[in-house]
Order: structure tokens, then sequence, then C-alpha cells
């Protein structure tokens, strides 16, 4: 019997050693063996796991993440954002400024002009040229279809004017701060126009672009192929013959196939995720800043249905216990044993870019403050160890995502925390389906003001004011009276912040505007409505063999895939 | 028989449309809403939610919602999902294949181990071959296959390297047999485990009660042979539980595995619901439900029918 064992185990590690992909494979099979960085081998597929699967690559019905991580090798704008949050061109020639003549305000400064001049001999991926017509094309359907996800931006053109095949000049009816947000991916005209209902079409799965892949396979639930570009307009690249994107059921299943060597990539992993693959000499690990911050909101107004924005919560109505939870809050302590330390304190809601508010910082840790701020107050321990005040107990519940191990954790923390200040904390946790619905209908509680606290993370676009204006104005709180439009869960009201976040919107000078989202974000820190978490990372991950990828701050790891190489594994099919 | 079978059909419709209704009504129950995803996007307003609200209909009144999908559904247009706009149609299409693949071999591996091993247990009572067997299926029979798939994973997947961690064939390469039975191997082993498990002591339960029923005796005093006992006379009786569990198996087919599908990254029927109920996509969910629901329902009918003809005795009226 022994023996047998001792023979099957032989025979496992045969089969292991001759089945299995040999680990650290990255022998001289390439041409630059010698650590020669700068020679981007041609050639080979790349195998990129994904953890959600794209219902659909078309632009202007998908807004998952993951669809444009997919779409974008093929799907391209006019201007891109690069790492350090300055606007880059990609199908326009230049940026339009006011100070380049791209920009014309209006006489009575209500209205402006934005001019494009496009790049001259550009395709798209089936040799038709591409023209000012497409991007007019874009805007048209944006506004016509109603499936659409979104229209910000676009319901502020009034007209699109194409004197020639290269110019086109748009006609905002308002002074619109973020134009160069918009027109981030422009659809064809020649194929699209006679088509009468786009979303029902095949474009969804197979759109067509200008960029470095073209897609060429979508098995449901499988795999995305996507192949070189002819017609792409750097000559020479992509490097990569063709890119799979294998649908996979979960981030763990991502990362055991990276270290099978299965996949060469993989998308977006969790921070707690990253000691273990930093351990492996086969993998590398593409980290940036993410815009994502983790937050605490706080309802200042009474925890009730439909609540009145001027009631005043009993107990987080009084701004020395909000004051005091932030000082109770170890964000550094949470970052490091649950994070890893790949995150960053967070200070406010807008954490990198140009809009970014420089110097901005929240209290840190320091739970006698919070005694103190507490006994100040007015709200006195009783034999429990719990604080009142007036008859009012300083008991509270805080509600975030189910299911999320991250949060959970957090959250046990935080009991554990405010109760040795003297406050009680609850958890009461519901799905993100209901948490963060952002819909009156579907009964968001952060909308029918149903909470007490509430954590989650939301992200600002690389020009904040849609995230500013919708979630700090006061006009912005959501009520029955205004069918819950909104989005200021903590029923923050300042008339100066208001201003300031006017201020903003209307004016087409950078530096001005972040100065006046840098005040009403000192307004918002000075409330204490907000527990500014985290700033999360952006983590992809890749096998030691490939090259050329860039993490970008406001971009996906798949926003440079004409440079991307595989060495010493090329395969070719 | 044909009118009972009639009689039978014209009662599944009511059935059929109260299934239809209690699942519309528990999917509308489920908090959020199908819109809820949308509110990663910054620069998704209010006015755009109510948009697409409108658009897709479910600013109406529940009511309404049902009977614009009953209507439309009765006619053949199973409407488009809420998420990707495609045809429902086509997306179960592009789904079926795969778990009729996965869940035929499935059946088919269940079907030829199962029979044969219950017999053999049945006639062979109380061996030392029973009851390993015994012990084991009961073992199976408790274990979840989410548990049982992430276990085999780790083991031939990761440890062993033996077979790929999931996928129906490896990306990129031309799939051959090989490749496609490699893939198949650890998901089929999964769910044909736990439905050996219960298979298995089906029909070894319901063999011992045949076997010591009066005719037996009377068979083996004919002077038949063993075999011809075994299977003619037992087996045959003995099978008709069996029916109704197998019978319960063909929805499977069309419903696929949710659990295995999704541990094993399937691209079949149970992901696509899954992924559907995640998102609440109630066109496509609706779709699965009602398709399913008429298998179940289809094929109870086609087991009683099997009664009939597995034992003479039993009469219908």
């Amino acid at each position: 019997m022994k023996r047998l064992l001792l023979s099957v185990a032989t025979l496992a590690l045969l089969v292991a050693a001759c089945g299995a992909p040999a680990p650290g494979v990255t022998t001289s099979a390439g041409p630059s063996a010698g650590g020669a960085s700068a020679a981007p081998v041609r050639g080979g597929t790349l195998v990129f796991a994904i953890w959600q699967e794209p219902s659909t690559l078309a632009p202007n019905y998908g807004n998952q993440t993951v669809t444009s991580v997919v779409n974008e090798v093929t799907v391209e704008g006019l201007l891109t954002t690069d790492t350090n949050g300055n606007y880059q061109p990609v199908l326009a020639k230049s940026v339009p400024t006011v100070s380049n003549g791209g920009v014309k305000l209006s006489a009575d400064g209500k209205r402006m002009d934005v001019t494009y001049q496009l790049q001259p001999d550009i395709k798209w991926s089936d040799g038709e040229p591409f023209t000012s017509a497409d991007v007019k094309f874009t805007w048209e359907t944006w506004m016509k279809d109603p499936k659409v996800i979104t229209r910000e931006g676009y319901d502020q053109i009034d007209s699109v004017d194409t004197p020639d095949p290269l110019t086109v000049v748009l006609h905002y009816k308002s002074v619109y701060g973020p134009y160069p947000t918009r027109f981030g991916s422009i659809i064809p005209k020649h194929t699209l126009e006679k088509v009468a209902d786009i979303s029902s079409s095949d474009y969804g799965r197979r759109p067509l672009g200008t960029g470095p892949f073209k897609v060429t396979d979508f098995k449901a639930g499988d795999s995305i192929t996507v192949e070189r570009n002819p017609n792409y307009r750097n000559k020479g690249q992509p490097y990569l013959d063709k890119i799979i994107f294998r649908s996979v059921p979960s981030r763990e299943v991502a990362v055991a196939q990276l270290k099978a060597g299965e996949v060469q990539g993989m998308w977006n992993l969790l921070e707690a995720q990253t000691p273990d693959l930093e351990k492996d000499a086969n993998i590398k690990l593409a980290i940036s800043p993410s815009p994502s911050v983790e937050r605490i909101e706080i309802n200042t107004a009474e925890n009730k249905e439909g609540t009145d924005p001027n009631s005043t919560h009993p107990v987080l109505g009084d701004i020395n216990v909000r004051r005091a939870l932030i000082y109770a809050t170890p964000k550094q302590q949470i970052i490091d044993k649950l994070l890893f330390g790949k995150a960053r304190v967070g200070s406010s809601p807008v954490s990198q870019g140009w809009a970014s508010p420089k110097g901005l910082t929240q209290e840190a840790y320091d739970p006698k403050k919070a005694t103190e701020l507490l006994d100040q107050g007015g709200w006195v321990k009783g034999g429990d160890g719990i604080r009142t005040k007036n008859g009012v107990r300083a008991s509270i519940t805080i509600t975030t995502t189910t299911g999320d191990a991250i949060r959970e954790r957090v959250e046990q923390i935080l009991v554990d925390e405010y109760k040795q200040i003297g406050v009680e904390l609850k958890i009461s946790n519901i799905p993100s389906s209901v948490l963060l619905s952002a819909s009156w209908s579907a009964g968001d509680p952060r909308k029918h003001g149903v909470f007490d606290m509430v954590m989650y993370a939301s992200s600002p676009g690389i020009d904040p004011h849609q995230t500013v204006s919708l979630r700090y104005h006061s006009k912005k709180i959501p009520y029955p009276g205004n069918n819950g439009d909104g989005q200021n869960y903590t029923r923050f009201k300042n008339p100066d912040a208001d201003k300031a976040i006017d201020e903003a919107g209307s004016t087409l000078d950078f530096e001005k505007r972040a100065a006046a989202y840098a005040r009403a974000l000192k307004l918002l820190n000075d409330a204490a409505v907000i527990i500014w978490m985290y700033e999360r990372s952006g983590i992809d991950a890749f096998r030691a063999n490939v090259f050329g990828y860039s993490p970008n701050v406001w971009d996906n790891i798949t926003g440079n895939t004409e440079d991307w190489y595989i060495k010493g594994a090329a395969q070719s099919y | 028989m044909n009118r009972y079978i009639l009689r039978r059909l014209v009662q599944a419709l009511p059935l059929l449309l109260g299934i239809s209704i209690a699942s519309f009504a528990l999917m509308k129950a489920i908090p959020g809403g199908p819109l809820a995803a949308y509110e990663a996007a910054p620069d998704f307003s209010d006015a755009d939610l109510r948009r697409l609200e409108h658009t897709l209909g479910l600013d109406q009144p529940l009511p309404i919602q049902y009977l614009n999908w009953l209507g439309k559904f009765v006619a053949g247009d199973w409407g488009y999902s809420f998420v990707s706009h495609q045809p429902v149609l086509v997306l179960i299409g592009e789904r079926l294949p795969n778990t009729i693949y996965l869940m035929g071999t499935v059946f088919i591996t269940v079907l030829v181990l199962s029979i044969p091993i219950g017999v053999f247990t049945a006639v062979k009572q109380y061996s030392w071959f029973d009851h390993i067997v015994t012990g084991s299926t009961y073992a199976f029979l408790s274990t979840p296959t989410f548990w049982l798939g992430l276990l085999l994973i780790i083991f031939f997947g990761l440890q062993l390297r033996w077979l790929p961690l999931g996928g129906m064939t490896t990306p990129g390469a031309s799939p051959d047999l090989v490749d496609r039975l490699r893939h198949l191997i650890l998901p089929v082993a999964t769910i044909a485990i736990v439905q050996l498990g219960s298979h298995v002591r089906y029909l070894r339960s319901s063999m011992l009660e045949t076997i010591h029923q009066d005719y037996m005796r009377t068979a083996r005093s004919k002077g038949l042979g063993e075999r011809i006992i075994v299977m003619r006379h037992a087996l045959k009786n003995a099978s008709i539980p069996l029916v109704t569990v197998i019978a319960l198996d063909i929805p499977e087919l069309f419903a696929g595995a949710i659990v295995t599908e999704q541990i094993y990254g399937w691209p079949g029927m149970g992901r696509l619901f899954f992924d559907a109920a995640t998102r609440l996509d109630y066109p496509i969910l609706m779709g699965i439900l009602a398709v399913t629901s008429t298998l179940i329902v289809a094929s109870n009918l086609f087991a009683d029918v099997v009664y009939g003809y597995l034992d003479p005795r039993i009469r219908y009226s």
C-alpha cells in the first residue's frame, strides 16, 4: 500500500511537471535577451482576465467600468486624460482652450463655441475615413437615442457645424466647463446612420473604432477577442497580434489563473490581494492612485422616511458629536491593517487632478480630543458607558453594502473605537443594489434620509463639477418636494459653499475653478459631515514577461494597449 | 390515455400563469432595480434616470408591466435585456447549447453509473461494496456543490495542475476534443457526484423493496436465471421512483447549474441567470423562469405517462 501511494505521488509529480506551464519561463527566448528594456517584441497573444462581463461594448449604453476596459482598445474619443490629470488630444489635433482660440465665449458671456480640429488621415478599422461628420453623428445619437445612459453635457449643445471634414464646431447654449470630458467615444456614421435602433444591432458586440485593435469575436460569458487593426494610425503598432479578454467568475479565480499562467494579465485587484501576489516573482503589479474615495456620510437631518432637510438629527445634528466621530476614526490603522498600506488617508472627495484642493486636511485620529469634544458638548456618560444628553442616548447606526469583507471589518473597528468615547454604534447593512441605487423609486435610503451613517465609495471624473454640484449644493438635497432629486445625502447647507460651486461651474478658467472648489470643500470639511476614510488604489496585475503597460489614474489599464508587448512566451496563431 | 394527457395539459395553463405572476411579483419585491448599477457614473443625472425608467417601461404600474410582458411573451416576443439591449431569445440561444452540452454529459454520466451501482448494492445488500457505496453516497448527497467545486479546482487545478481552472476551452487555441474534455471533467464531476448520491440511494431502496415482493419468489421458483430476475422483474418495477427523479433532471438541461457554472466560468444558462439576477434584468429572468417552469410541468407529466408503461397496474382516469 505504501509503495502504491508512493508511485501515485511520483506519477502525480511527473504529470504536473509535463502538463503545467513551467513557472518562470522568462529564459532567453525573446530577441532582446539580457534585459535590454526598450525593444518591444512584435507578435503574440495576451489573455487578459476580467472578472465581470461587459454586457455591451457600445459606449452609449455601457456604463460598467469593464465595458470601457474592453472597448477602449477599439473605441477612441477626441481627447483623453493623462495620469497627471491633463487633457491630451487623441482624434483631435489639440485641446481647444480659451487661450488658443479653440473656445470662444459669446459677447454676453453666457454661451460658448468650441472648435475641434481633427487629425488628418485617420481611418476606421474598416478603412473608411474618420471625419467631422462622425463627431456630429455622435452628438445626434446621444441626443436622439432614448436608451443612451447619460446626456450630461451633450444636452448643453444647441447645434454642431462641420465646415470641413476636419473641423467641427460645437455651439453650446451655456458656458460648460467640463467640455473636454465630452466626446470621449466617437461612433461611426457610415455604418450606424442607417441602423434604426443601435441598441439591438450588433454594434454592442462589434463596435467599430479607430483604436489599435478591432473586435473579431464575442463569445457571451466566455471571451472577447480583439485583433490588430491594420488601419491603425501608428505605424508598427500595436505590437500584440491579439488580446483575448477572458471573463472569469471572480477576482479570486482571475488571481488563480494568473498564478497558473493561464492568463497573462488581469483587471482590478483589491488592495487586500496584493501581499500574496507581491511574493510571486512571475507576477508584477501595476498600481496607481484612483480617484475613488471611501467615505462615511453622516445624516444631519432626522433619520426618517422623506426627512425634512431642515430638521435636526437628535445625535448627529450636533457638530461636536460629528467632529468627535472623525477624531475617533483610526484611518491610518485601517489602511495599514486591512488594506496593506495600499491606500492613502482621505481628506476630500476630489483626491486627484487639477481640481484637487491642495493642503486640505481632515482631523487625524485622536480619541482624547474626541472625548473632550463630547464633554464640552454636554454629552454625559451613563452607567453603561454610553453618553446621553437631555435624555437622548448617543446611539447610532452605520450602514454599508452587505458582503463586503473589508467594509464589514472596518465597521467592527469603528464599533469598538466609538464605544471607547461613549458612542454606541450599531451595524445594519443592506445590499448594494438598494443602498447605492441612487433612485428615489427604488428606495435608496440615502435619498429618503433613512440612515445615520453610510459608508461607500464614489469617484469623481477628472472634471469634478457633476460630483461636487450634485452632492454638496444645497439645491441638491433629496426630499419628497423635489421628487428626491440630488445626492446631497448629508443635508449639508452652506450659502457660501453654494456660491463657490456655482462660480466654479460658470467659468472656464481652470485656476479660478480649482480655487472655487477648494473653498467649497473646505466649508464642507468645516461642517464635519463626512469622514473621508481613504483614497483607493487602482491595481491590475501582469505576468512578468508582459511589458509596455502604464497605469493611469484617470483611465483603465487598457488605455495604451498599442504599447503592450509580451516577451519569451510569444505565440503566434 | 390521450384524454388524460390533454386534461393535464389544460390544467397546466393556469398553473404556469400563476407561476409567472408569482415570479414577477417576487422579482419586483426585491429592493433595488435594474438601473441601480448606473449610479457609479458621476455624470449620471436624475433626469437620465427618469428618462431610462420611462424608456424601459419601469415607470408604469406593476400589473401593467406584467401584462405587457405576458402579451408579448405569448406572441413570441421575449423582450430585450435592460442592460445589454440584446433580444432575450438571442441571449438564451447562444447559452443554451453550452448548458445542454454540460448538463447532458452529467445526465448520461449519472444514468450510466447510478443504475448498475444502485442495482448491485441492493442485490448484494450488506456486502462491503454496499457499505462503501451507502456511506459515500450519503456523503456525496450532503456535499454542497460550491464547496466541492472549489475543492476540486484547488486540488486538480491549482495544486496538481492537471486540469484547467475554468472556462469551456483554452482561449486562443483552436479547441480540439482533448481540450474540450479537459475543461469538461471538473464541472461534470462536481454536479455528477452530488446527483449520483441521490440517484443511487433512490434506486437501491426501491430495488430492496421490490426484491422482497412475492412475484420475485414466483419468478425464482419458475427457475428463471438470476440475471433475468433482477433485470426484467426487479429493475423495471424498481425504476418507477427513479423515473420521477430523472424526469426532474430534464429542466436542468435547460436551466443549467447556477452554482457550478458560476464557479467554473461556464458560459451557460445558469450563469446567464445569475448575472441577470444580480442586475435585476427582468426580461431575461422572466424568459428563463417561464421556460424552466414549463419544462418542470411537462417532465412531471412525462414521468406520469412513463409510469403507465412501466407498471400496467397504474390506470389513468
